[in-house]
């Protein structure tokens, strides 16, 4: 240990330079809890970044955790729990999302575009994966034995 | 219940949205209510968003599924969008398919 960490240790340690927010979460797949997740994460980081980016965030968290409540943990695969992950690093909010449901598909991960404009016809859904997509970087997923694990990352400055 | 305020004057209906969250929790819900509201007016519809701080695309889901209710003649126009709102209609492409007046010409 270097001479200044043994200085800064003892029972009122000198406070880090850099003291970050971040936010973890075990929730049952369910939009209820989902919601409760959003409100309480915003608390969190809420003095830590812009409104627009926690917006961003929010946006993009409700629509991946939602799916997995939809898709993932309805069919009795699993515990129907969720894991949720956020830390602050320099490119932007990381974030991690993982599950033991059901395999997300190949195709939610394949750039898209928006499902067809039919103004006779409006599209009601379709619109979750373009949202992540389009709000995201450094977008990726992989299946670890029994668990789906997203990650990716929401910038602090929309670049678009 | 999903909170919804309706004023019916002679001319048209208008809605305040109580709640602060339109997201997957309550899409369904709301979706229902509102379109029974507006399926009993028949008129044109004036949605006070003001108060929504959140909407997902489940919550935009239920505003197109009450678009699509409604005979193309009756506008419906959304009001006092707050910035996450307004995001979601702007990604999806989805204000060009619905009323939604300039912010400033908003001011009463």
């Amino acid at each position: 240990m270097p001479h200044t960490e043994r200085q800064n240790a003892g029972p009122a340690p000198r406070r880090a330079a850099r003291v970050q927010p971040m936010f973890h979460r075990v929730l049952q797949a369910d939009p209820r809890d989902v919601r409760q997740a959003l409100t309480d994460l915003r608390g969190r980081f809420a003095g830590a970044v812009s409104a627009d980016a926690m917006g961003r965030l929010e946006l993009v968290l409700a629509e991946v955790m939602n799916n997995v409540a939809e898709h993932a943990a309805t069919q009795g695969v699993g515990s129907g729990c969720m894991h949720l992950c956020i830390v602050m690093q320099d490119s932007g909010l990381s974030c991690a999302i993982t599950d033991d449901g059901s395999r997300l598909p190949a195709d939610c991960l394949k750039p898209r575009g928006l499902p067809a404009l039919d103004p006779l016809d409006l599209p009601e859904g379709g619109f979750g994966w373009f949202l992540i997509q389009g709000l995201t970087q450094s977008l990726c997923y992989y299946r670890e034995g029994h668990r789906n694990c997203l990650a990716f990352t929401v910038p602090y400055t929309q670049v678009s | 219940m999903p909170k919804l305020t309706v004023t019916d004057t002679e001319a048209q209906l208008l809605v305040a949205i109580e709640e602060a969250r339109i997201d997957a929790a309550i899409a369904t819900r709301f979706k229902d209510r509102l379109r029974d509201i507006v399926l009993r007016g028949r008129k044109p519809v004036r949605l006070d968003m003001r108060r929504v701080d959140f909407m997902d695309s489940s919550g935009l889901g239920a505003m197109i599924a009450v678009r699509k209710a409604l005979p193309e003649a009756l506008p419906l126009v959304l009001e006092g969008l707050t910035p996450n709102v307004e995001r979601v209609f702007r990604l999806t492409r989805m204000d060009t398919v619905f009323d939604i007046p300039p912010a400033a010409t908003q001011q009463e």
